[in-house]
C-alpha cells in the first residue's frame, strides 16, 4: 500500500471472564466505552468522522448492527453511518481492514473502527420444539383448544440450545472448536505437556507485563454498572497461582478419552471491546497527529473448517508474497491463542518446507518465528478471547509493543472459525 | 377591545375562535381579553345556525396560561377578590350554558384559569405535543381556582383525581388527562384541526354520547368518589398528606381542600358562590402576595443573562469537565449528564473516579424508583459520562467546574494545570463555598475565563447556583455560566466575590446567633421548635449536624476574619468542634445523636459543654419565644440589609430568593427582607439597638437599617 492507514490511536477495556466482572456491560455498552474515550482523547472532531465500523460475532437479538448503537451511545452525531462486520474471531481485524479498503478507495476519510464482545450476554435459546409448543399454544383460543396443546409439552422440550456453544460449533465439520483443536494436536502431534508448557507461558508472560505496567496504555480502567463500585483496571485472566501440577491436573474437556485440550490449555470465553482511530497517513499528517502506527497490508485465507486452527500460517503465507517480507525482519508477532495446540501446530507449520510445499504451494517454508517474539505480553490463554475483539485487541497490542522496543515491523494474525485465518502486517509510526 | 379573539365560521356552522392576546408571548385570561371573549360568546348565541364552536390557541406551545397574575397581585381586599372571580365565573357559566356543543382544543400549556375554562366547554381535545400540559396550578401562587375549577373538575373526574390536581398544583401531561377523563382525546398536534372536525361529526352523528354523564363510573369511582364514608377517608387523607409535606403554612391547600368539602353535593352555583369568597379571601392575603411576587421574581431571573447590558449571543456548553469527584463532583457530573452534556470527570485515581460514577449512578437509581426515568434513558446519559486520572479529553472542553476539596492551596494546582489542559477561552468554574474568586483568579494567566459557580449541597437536589464572577470576569463568561445553570435547571443569582458570597454569609451568622442562644440558658429543643414553628424546614442545630460541625466551624471562622468581631464565633460552637469527634449526621454524632429507628436525642457531651457556659455566665431575664426568634432573624436581616448597600446582589428580590432557594427560608414569608418589611424596620432596628447595647458589636444596625428603621421604611418600594 502506498499511502498507509494510519492507526492514530486505540483503547481497549480490561478483558474479562464470561460471567463475571462484566456480566453488567452489554457488547454495545462495551464497545460505546472506548469509542467514547479515543473521541474524548481527542486529535479529530466527531463531526470529521465519516463511518463507525465495529465487528461483533454474536450480534445480540437486542442490538442488531451493533455499530450503530455503539455510535450513538458514545456521542457520535447521528448524520454518521455505522455498521457491523462479522469475520468470527476476525472481526475486529475486519474492521480495520474493511475501514482501510474504504479509506483507500476514497469511499471515506476517517473511520473510528473496533470490535466488541459480551460472551456473558450470549443467550440461551429455546429449543425448536419448544418454540413450537409455545407457538401451539398462543395459537389456541378456546379452554379446549388450549388444554390440547398444554397437553403436548414434553420435559425434553427445556433443555436449552445454549448459545455460546452453538456459536462455537462448526455446521460443516460438526466439531466444537475446541474438536478442531484435537485434530490439530493429532495432525502434529502435539504433547499434552507442550500444551500445558505453553499456557503456563502465557499466564507468566501477562503477568509479568502486568506488574511491568505495560499494558496500561493500551487499557481504559472501567468502573463497573450499575452501582459503578468497582473500577476494573487489568484484565482479570492471568492466575498468579497458575502452574503444570494445576494444569496436569485437569481433564480433557473435549475428548475425554484420549484428548490433549483442556479448559488450561485452551482460552477462556470472555468479554471485551477495543476501538481504533484511522485515516491515511497523509491526513494525519495534515492534521498534525502523531499515530500510533500504520498498517501496511493484511491478507484473509481460507482452509478445511475442520483445521481452522492453522489458519495464521495460511493467512501470514499470503500476506508474506504479497508484500514480499520475510518472517525474520518482523519484530514483534501477536498470534492468536485460541488453544495452545492449535499455536504449537502454526509453529510448527510456519517454520517446515513440507508444510509449504504441501498446502501453500510455495518452494519454502513461510518461515520460522522466534517465540521470544511471540505473544510477548501473553495471549488469550491467559487473558482471554472475546471473540469479536481480539483482531482490534492484537493489533493495538503489536503496535504499543513495537514502540516500546523501538522497532518496526509487526504482525497480528489469528485463526478464525469456520476455517479461515487472517494477518495484518503493521509498521510502527 | 383588545383583539385577542377571531372568530371563523365556516359553511357547516363550526365556528372557531382563535385565541391570540396581542403583544403577548402566552395567552392569559385578562379582564379586557375576558370582556371580549364574552361579548363574542353573546354575539354566537344569538347567531343562527351555529351547529358547534370550537376553542383554538394562536400561540405556539401555549393554549392558555391562566388568569392575569398581575391583576392577582392587584387583589387588595377579599371582596373585591370575590367580585372578580364571580365575573369570571359568570363569563364561563355563559359559556357553558351555549346551545351548542363546544370544545376546547389544547395544543400547549393550559393551566388554571386556561383549563377552567376548557371545563367550561363541553369537550376538550389535547394534543400529544410535549409541552401541552393541563393543570390547576393556583395553589402555588397561595390562591384557589377562582373561575369554577374546584367546583367543574371534580364534578367531571371525581374527587380523588380532582384532588391529586388541585392539592398540588401540579399539572399533568395530555395522555394521563385523557386517562383521567380531563380530555375527550388526545391528538397530534399536526392532526388537531382535522380532529376537530371529525369529532364534530361523530357527535352529529351520535356516535359519540353527548349527555353530562357521559364518563363510564366504575364500580369503584362510585364506591371512591360518592360513598360518603370514602370520601371522607379520602379528604382526611389529603388533609392529613398537605399538612405532612407543608404543615399549616400554607393556608391555599388547605381551603381549597375544605371549599370542595363544603360544597360536596351542593348546586353548581351554591359552589361558585363558596369558592369565589374563598378565592378573594386567599388573594388579598399576605402569603399569596408573597408567593405571587416570587412567581415574578422567577420569571425575572429566567430572563436576566446575569450581565448588565447585552453580553450578545451566549453560546450554549457542549462539552463539561468536571475535577473531582467526591461527593459535590459526582452530583453536578450527574446534573450535566442529566442535561445530555458529555461530562470528563477527573480525579487522583480510579478508584476515586469510580465514586463520582457511583453517586451519579445512585441518584438515577433513585429517580429510577420513583418512576421518573427507565433504564434507558439512564444508560444513555450515563454514557454521557467518562472518567480519567490525568486531564487527557480536557483540550475540546467548554466549561471544567472544578470540584475538589476547599483548599486554596490544591485549588492553585488544578488551576494552573487546567490552564495548560484547556483551551484559553474555555471557562473554569470553582465550585468553591468560602474562597475569593477575585484572589483565585490572580494567579492565571487568563482571570477573564475564571469565575465561582457555588453549587449547594446536595447539588443534585439543591435549586440554587451562585454564580460568581471575580474582578477580572469577562461577562461573556458571566452569561455563559448563568445559561449553563439554567440549562442544568436551576436557577443562578449571580453575586460578588465577597467573603461568603451571599448565601453563606446571612445563614452563618443566623446560625451561630442560635449557638449564642444556648449560653443564655435556652433549651436546644426550644430554638429547633421555635424556627421550626416560623416555617425553616430544618433547626439550625439539625441544620448545622446535616452541614457538618466541622465544616460550619471553619466557615464560620473564615466569616470570623472576614468581617470582625460582628460575626464572632459563638464560644459554644467552638468548643463542640474542638472535642474532635462531635461531627454531626456524618458520624452520627452532632448536637444531636442520631441512632437507628429513634428520635435524635440531645448529645449529653454537647449539654455538657452548654451547662458549663450557662454556669459561667451571669444570669439574665429569661426570653421569649419572639425574642429567641428575632435574634436569629434579625442578625440575618441585619447582615442582608448590608450585603444590599454592598451590592454583594442586584436587588432584595434575587436575594429573597437565594435565601427561599438556597436554605429553605420560608418563601409564605417571601424571603428574609420581605419578612423584615412585614416586621417593620422601625422595630428591627430598635430591637437591634437594645441587644446592640447589651451585646455589643454582634447586634450593630447596618447604616442602611438605621437609615430605613428611622423613618420605618421597608426594603421594598411595593
Amino acid at each position: 500500500m502506498n499511502n498507509r492507514i494510519a492507526i492514530v490511536d486505540g483503547i481497549r477495556t480490561p478483558i474479562c471472564k464470561a460471567g463475571g466482572v462484566f456480566d453488567p456491560i452489554p457488547a454495545d455498552d462495551l464497545g460505546a466505552l472506548v469509542v467514547k474515550e479515543i473521541m474524548a482523547r481527542g486529535g479529530v472532531s466527531a463531526d470529521t468522522v465519516s463511518e463507525l465500523i465495529f465487528g461483533n460475532v454474536a450480534q445480540p437479538a437486542g442490538t442488531p448492527n451493533i455499530a450503530r448503537i455503539i455510535a450513538l451511545k458514545a456521542g457520535l452525531p447521528v448524520s454518521l453511518p455505522a455498521y457491523t462486520v462479522q469475520r468470527n474471531c476476525g472481526s475486529g481485524t475486519e474492521a480495520l481492514t474493511t475501514a482501510a479498503d474504504k479509506i483507500i478507495a476514497g469511499r471515506i476519510d476517517i473511520a473510528v473502527v473496533g470490535g466488541t464482545e459480551s460472551m456473558s450476554n450470549i443467550p440461551l435459546l429455546f429449543n425448536k420444539r419448544m418454540a413450537q409448543f409455545l407457538g401451539r399454544l398462543n395459537r389456541a383460543r378456546t379452554g379446549t383448544s388450549r388444554l390440547r396443546a398444554l397437553s403436548t409439552f414434553r420435559p425434553g422440550m427445556l433443555k436449552p440450545i445454549i448459545g455460546v456453544i452453538a456459536g462455537l460449533t462448526d455446521p460443516i465439520c460438526g466439531m466444537i472448536m475446541g474438536k478442531t483443536a484435537e485434530v490439530l494436536a493429532r495432525e502434529f502431534r502435539i504433547s499434552r505437556e507442550d500444551q500445558d508448557r505453553f499456557a503456563l507461558e502465557s499466564h507468566r508472560r501477562a503477568l509479568a507485563a502486568k506488574a511491568d505496567g505495560r499494558l496500561k496504555d493500551e487499557i481504559l480502567p472501567t468502573p463497573v454498572p450499575p452501582g459503578y463500585d468497582r473500577v476494573q483496571v487489568d484484565d482479570d485472566g492471568p492466575r498468579a497461582e497458575q502452574s503444570m501440577a494445576a494444569l496436569q491436573r485437569l481433564r480433557p474437556f473435549f475428548d475425554r478419552h484420549n484428548g490433549t485440550v483442556t479448559v488450561g490449555n485452551s482460552c477462556p470465553i470472555s468479554d471485551g471491546a477495543a476501538a481504533m482511530l484511522v485515516m491515511k497517513e497523509s491526513r494525519a499528517r495534515e492534521l498534525g497527529l502523531e499515530p500510533l502506527g500504520y498498517l501496511r497490508d493484511y491478507a484473509y485465507a481460507g482452509l478445511e473448517p475442520e483445521r481452522m486452527g492453522l489458519g495464521p500460517v495460511y493467512a501470514t503465507a499470503k500476506l508474506v508474497q504479497h508484500e514480499k517480507v520475510k518472517i525474520s525482519e518482523i519484530d514483534v508477532i501477536e498470534l492468536n491463542e485460541a488453544f495452545a495446540a492449535q499455536v504449537l501446530a502454526n509453529l510448527t507449520a510456519f517454520a517446515s518446507d513440507d508444510f509449504a510445499t504441501t498446502y501453500l504451494g510455495m518452494a519454502r517454508c513461510v518461515g520460522e518465528i522466534d517465540p521470544l517474539l511471540l505473544n510477548v505480553n501473553g495471549g488469550a490463554i491467559a487473558l482471554g478471547h472475546p471473540v469479536g475483539m481480539t483482531g482490534a485487541r492484537l493489533v493495538l497490542t503489536v503496535l504499543k509493543e513495537l514502540r516500546r522496543r523501538n522497532k518496526n515491523l509487526g504482525l497480528a494474525t489469528m485463526c478464525i472459525g469456520g476455517g479461515q485465518g487472517g494477518a495484518v502486517l503493521l509498521e510502527a509510526a | 377591545m383588545t383583539d385577542a379573539f377571531t372568530l371563523r365560521i365556516d359553511d357547516a356552522g363550526i365556528a372557531r375562535i382563535v385565541f391570540d392576546l396581542p403583544g403577548a408571548k402566552v395567552n392569559k385570561l385578562t379582564s379586557d381579553a375576558m370582556a371580549e371573549f364574552r361579548d363574542l360568546i353573546a354575539e354566537l348565541r344569538n347567531t343562527a345556525g351555529i351547529k358547534a364552536m370550537a376553542l383554538l390557541s394562536g400561540k405556539k406551545n401555549i393554549f392558555i396560561a391562566g388568569a392575569d397574575i398581575d391583576e392577582i397581585a392587584d387583589i387588595s381586599d377579599p371582596d373585591d377578590g370575590a367580585r372578580k372571580a364571580t365575573l369570571g365565573q359568570t363569563i364561563l357559566n355563559e359559556v357553558s350554558t351555549l346551545p351548542f356543543p363546544t370544545i376546547a382544543a389544547i395544543d400547549g400549556a393550559c393551566l388554571g384559569g386556561g383549563l377552567e375554562l376548557a371545563l367550561a366547554c363541553r369537550y376538550r381535545i389535547a394534543t400529544e405535543n410535549s409541552r401541552t400540559s393541563i393543570g390547576l396550578p393556583e395553589v402555588t401562587l397561595g390562591i384557589i381556582p377562582g373561575f369554577g375549577g374546584t367546583q367543574r373538575l371534580p364534578r367531571l373526574i371525581g374527587l380523588r383525581k380532582s384532588l391529586a390536581l388541585i392539592l398540588t398544583g401540579k399539572p399533568v401531561h395530555s395522555r394521563k388527562a385523557l386517562k383521567y377523563h380531563i380530555v375527550d382525546a388526545c391528538v397530534p398536534t399536526e392532526f388537531l384541526d382535522q380532529k376537530i372536525d371529525s369529532f364534530i361529526a361523530d357527535l352529529q352523528s351520535g356516535r359519540i354520547d353527548s349527555s353530562p354523564e357521559r364518563h363510564p363510573r366504575a364500580r369503584t369511582s362510585w364506591l371512591l368518589d360518592r360513598n360518603p364514608i370514602a370520601a371522607s377517608v379520602i379528604l382526611s387523607a389529603a388533609r392529613r398528606s398537605i399538612i405532612r409535606t407543608s404543615g399549616t403554612f400554607y393556608p391555599a391547600p388547605l381551603l381549597a381542600l375544605d371549599v370542595i368539602r363544603k360544597t360536596r353535593g351542593l348546586s353548581l352555583e351554591k359552589g361558585l358562590a363558596v369558592e369565589a369568597r374563598d378565592f378573594g379571601k386567599l388573594a388579598a392575603g399576605m402569603v399569596s402576595k408573597n408567593l405571587v411576587k416570587l412567581f415574578f421574581i422567577r420569571e425575572r431571573l429566567k430572563k436576566d443573562n446575569g450581565v448588565a447590558g447585552d453580553a450578545g449571543e451566549t453560546s450554549a456548553v457542549r462539552s463539561a469537565g468536571v475535577v473531582g469527584a467526591g461527593v459535590m463532583g459526582g452530583a453536578v457530573s450527574w446534573l450535566l449528564t442529566k442535561a445530555e452534556i458529555p461530562v470528563r470527570l477527573r480525579d487522583l485515581n480510579w478508584d476515586a473516579v469510580g465514586k463520582g460514577f457511583a453517586s451519579a449512578a445512585g441518584i438515577y437509581a433513585t429517580l429510577r424508583k420513583r418512576g421518573k426515568y427507565d433504564a434507558r434513558e439512564v444508560n444513555l446519559r450515563m454514557h454521557k459520562l467518562t472518567g480519567t486520572i490525568d486531564y487527557s479529553g480536557f483540550q475540546d472542553l467548554d466549561i471544567v467546574i472544578e470540584a475538589v476539596s476547599e483548599d486554596p492551596g490544591i485549588k492553585q494546582i488544578v488551576f494552573h494545570e487546567l490552564e495548560t489542559a484547556t483551551r484559553p477561552d474555555a471557562i473554569i468554574a470553582s465550585n468553591t463555598s468560602t474562597l475569593s474568586i477575585t484572589e483565585m483568579a490572580r494567579a492565571l494567566v487568563h482571570p477573564e475565563r475564571f469565575i465561582g459557580m457555588h453549587f449547594f449541597n446536595p447539588a443534585n437536589r439543591m435549586p440554587l447556583v451562585e454564580v460568581i464572577p471575580g474582578e477580572q470576569t469577562a461577562p461573556a463568561t458571566v452569561a455563559a455560566v448563568v445559561k449553563l445553570t439554567k440549562t442544568l435547571g436551576k436557577t443562578p443569582v449571580v453575586v460578588k466575590s465577597t467573603p461568603g458570597f451571599l448565601v453563606n454569609r446571612l445563614l452563618l451568622p443566623y446560625l451561630n446567633e442560635a449557638f449564642y442562644l444556648l449560653e443564655d440558658g435556652v433549651a436546644p429543643k426550644r430554638i429547633e421548635d421555635i424556627t421550626r414553628r416560623f416555617g425553616m424546614p430544618m433547626g439550625p442545630f439539625t441544620l448545622t449536624d446535616t452541614v457538618g460541625i466541622d465544616i460550619g466551624c471553619k466557615a464560620a471562622g473564615i466569616l470570623e476574619n472576614a468581617f470582625g468581631d460582628r460575626m464572632s464565633v459563638a464560644p459554644i460552637l467552638r468548643r463542640i468542634y474542638e472535642e474532635g469527634d462531635i461531627l454531626g449526621r456524618k458520624n452520627n454524632n452532632g448536637i444531636f445523636l442520631y441512632r437507628k429507628d429513634h428520635k435524635p436525642l440531645l448529645n449529653p457531651a454537647v449539654t455538657a459543654i452548654i451547662e458549663a457556659a450557662v454556669r459561667a455566665k451571669p444570669e439574665s431575664a429569661p426570653l421569649g419565644d419572639d425574642d429567641i426568634a428575632n435574634r436569629m432573624l434579625f442578625t440575618m436581616i441585619n447582615e442582608a440589609s448590608r450585603c444590599i448597600e454592598e451590592a454583594v446582589v442586584a436587588n432584595a428580590d434575587y436575594l429573597n430568593m437565594a435565601m427561599i432557594l438556597g436554605t429553605g427560608f420560608p418563601a409564605f414569608r417571601g424571603g428574609p427582607l420581605r419578612h423584615a418589611d412585614s416586621v417593620g424596620t422601625g422595630s428591627i432596628l430598635r430591637a437591634l439597638t437594645t441587644w446592640s447595647d447589651a451585646a455589643g458589636v454582634r447586634f450593630e444596625p447596618s447604616a442602611m437599617l438605621r437609615t430605613l428603621g428611622k423613618a420605618d421604611l421597608p426594603f421594598h418600594k411595593s
